[in-house]
């Protein structure tokens, strides 16, 4: 193998390798690092909520951050928790302040050092699937440009942890998603090829294919099928109602 | 160093998010995160189920429509064979794909690029990439083409298991998606000329090619029925044609 095609060999797979299996928590620690540098806050931690909807402790900037973000699991309270269930932004909250709210969490936080927390939510289409956690030393509240930006941020890992999410059954999805669309072709093509028999439109086309599917109980791309296959005429499907 | 690079790609398509309330298309952040003039998406399960996702411009769009028409290019060549493809001048390489590259060259194209979209070793379409002037891509847009192409996969993936099994997700369907005009033209044309959808798909294909349209430009005619195939003459009819 000439040396050049060799290197790009070995870059190639290596892309793969690390894209294929693309370590969702060095992503969202990476995250974590730049709210740090980006905005003015002293840390920052990620929870993601479980398919069966628990929250759980993904990545932090910090030490001291993963252990108050597990003691929030733990004793079910505190920003985080709230941002969570209520899915809007909790922020510029002074934890002096905050017994009353959180009377497990804020004195474990100032204790950490921590006297403000901001909690954005991990949105995904309409869901939220998690927070993004920012701790300052100082009292004082966040501009809403670093509001913003923060909320950018927990977009960026909602993206990231989507990508990963997607690739845990890549195989079944691309199986999926063959079927469906040699499904939509074929029924494409029955619709074409009833609105040339009958005279109608794509629509009607499409609605008398699906009627026909729901009286004779047979599934929308088993007919399509018999329509492209010709062994079920156009003429013969019902009419619908 | 990768996850750096990833990180900057999700924070671009955060922005797009946030900025556009429909999102922006994964084919124009792949332009700029390559840098390349422009992009297309094709989603593809076989060789007849090969269909447009999405284009960054016009030039991008009838790229794509001469790779689905002729089916020769760099996306379906990457697609097939489930490998890079990089063609840095055009003009070179004419042999390889004796009717795209011609084509492709009027369109101003000089080098393309292909890359498969594939989660570990099902191929389920082809990121395609093009640029106005000739030359390779440095190792950084080839790597960032190949993440690009997973990003892609991924979200594709993503989109499709929001979906019922056996429907195809709305995101997929949605503006600028999934483009089955095609398939309908194909399914009225098999009743004109009395042939198989097989059969139709590839005379719908040539008839696109002789007439220079795209296939949904061909595709739309034949839905108005502007375009017929009248069998007893056997031969095509062009109503309304632009040069009658």
């Amino acid at each position: 193998m000439p040396r050049e095609s060799l290197i790009i060999n070995t870059l190639v797979e290596l892309a793969d390798n690390l894209v294929d299996h693309f370590d969702v928590i060095e992503i969202l620690t990476l995250l974590s690092d730049r709210c740090v540098e980006a905005l003015d806050v002293d840390a920052a931690g990620v929870l993601l909520a479980s398919p069966g909807g628990e929250l759980q402790f993904v990545a932090s900037s910090s030490e001291s951050i993963r252990i108050l973000e597990l003691f929030q699991i733990q004793t079910n309270e505190g920003p985080c928790v709230d941002c969570f269930r209520s899915g809007a932004p909790v922020v510029n909250v002074a934890l002096s302040e905050a017994n009353g709210r959180w009377p497990l969490f804020s004195p474990r936080a100032i204790e950490h050092g921590f006297h403000s927390v901001h909690s954005l939510p991990l949105r995904l289409r309409g869901r939220i699937i998690g927070a993004l956690n920012l701790f300052r030393t100082l009292q004082g509240s966040m501009g809403d440009e670093d509001v913003a930006a923060a909320q950018g941020l927990a977009d960026v890992a909602t993206i990231a942890v989507l990508q990963h999410r997607a690739s845990l059954d890549a195989n079944t999805l691309n199986k999926q998603l063959d079927n469906a669309l040699t499904s939509r072709i074929v029924i494409e093509q029955a619709k074409g090829i009833i609105t040339e028999w009958t005279h109608c439109g794509m629509d009607q086309a499409f609605s008398r294919l699906r009627s026909h599917s729901r009286n004779h109980n047979e599934e929308l791309t088993k007919v399509a099928t018999a329509i492209v296959a010709g062994t079920l005429s156009s003429s013969d499907l019902d009419k619908p109602k | 160093m990768v996850a750096e690079r990833l990180l900057e790609i999700f924070a671009l398509m955060a922005t797009h998010e946030r900025e556009n309330p429909h999102g922006v298309p994964l084919c124009v952040v792949a332009q700029q995160v390559t840098e390349l003039s422009g992009a297309g998406i094709s989603i593809t399960s076989n060789d007849d189920t090969w269909t447009k996702l999405c284009t960054s411009n016009r030039v991008a769009q009838s790229l794509m429509d001469l790779e689905i028409t002729l089916k020769e290019g760099p996306g379906h060549e990457a697609s097939t064979n489930g490998t890079a493809i990089e063609v840095a001048d055009l003009s070179d390489r004419s042999h390889r794909w004796p009717f795209y590259s011609p084509g492709a060259a009027d369109l101003g194209v000089r080098a393309v690029f292909g890359f498969p979209i594939q989660i570990g070793a099902s191929v389920f379409g082809a990121l395609s990439l093009y640029r106005d002037s000739t030359g390779p891509l440095s190792e950084k847009q080839s790597s960032d083409a190949y993440l690009m192409a997973s990003i892609i996969g991924r979200a594709v993936l993503a989109m499709q298991a929001s979906a019922l099994r056996s429907t195809i997700s709305d995101e997929l369907q949605g503006r600028a998606a999934l483009d089955f005009s095609f398939h309908q033209a194909a399914g009225m044309l098999s009743v004109q000329a009395k042939l198989s959808i097989k059969d139709t798909l590839v005379m719908l294909r040539s008839h696109a090619f002789v007439l220079d349209l795209s296939p949904s430009e061909l595709a739309q005619r034949v839905i108005e029925g502007e375009t017929r195939f009248d069998l007893t003459a056997n031969q095509w009819t062009e109503a309304r044609w632009k040069n009658n």
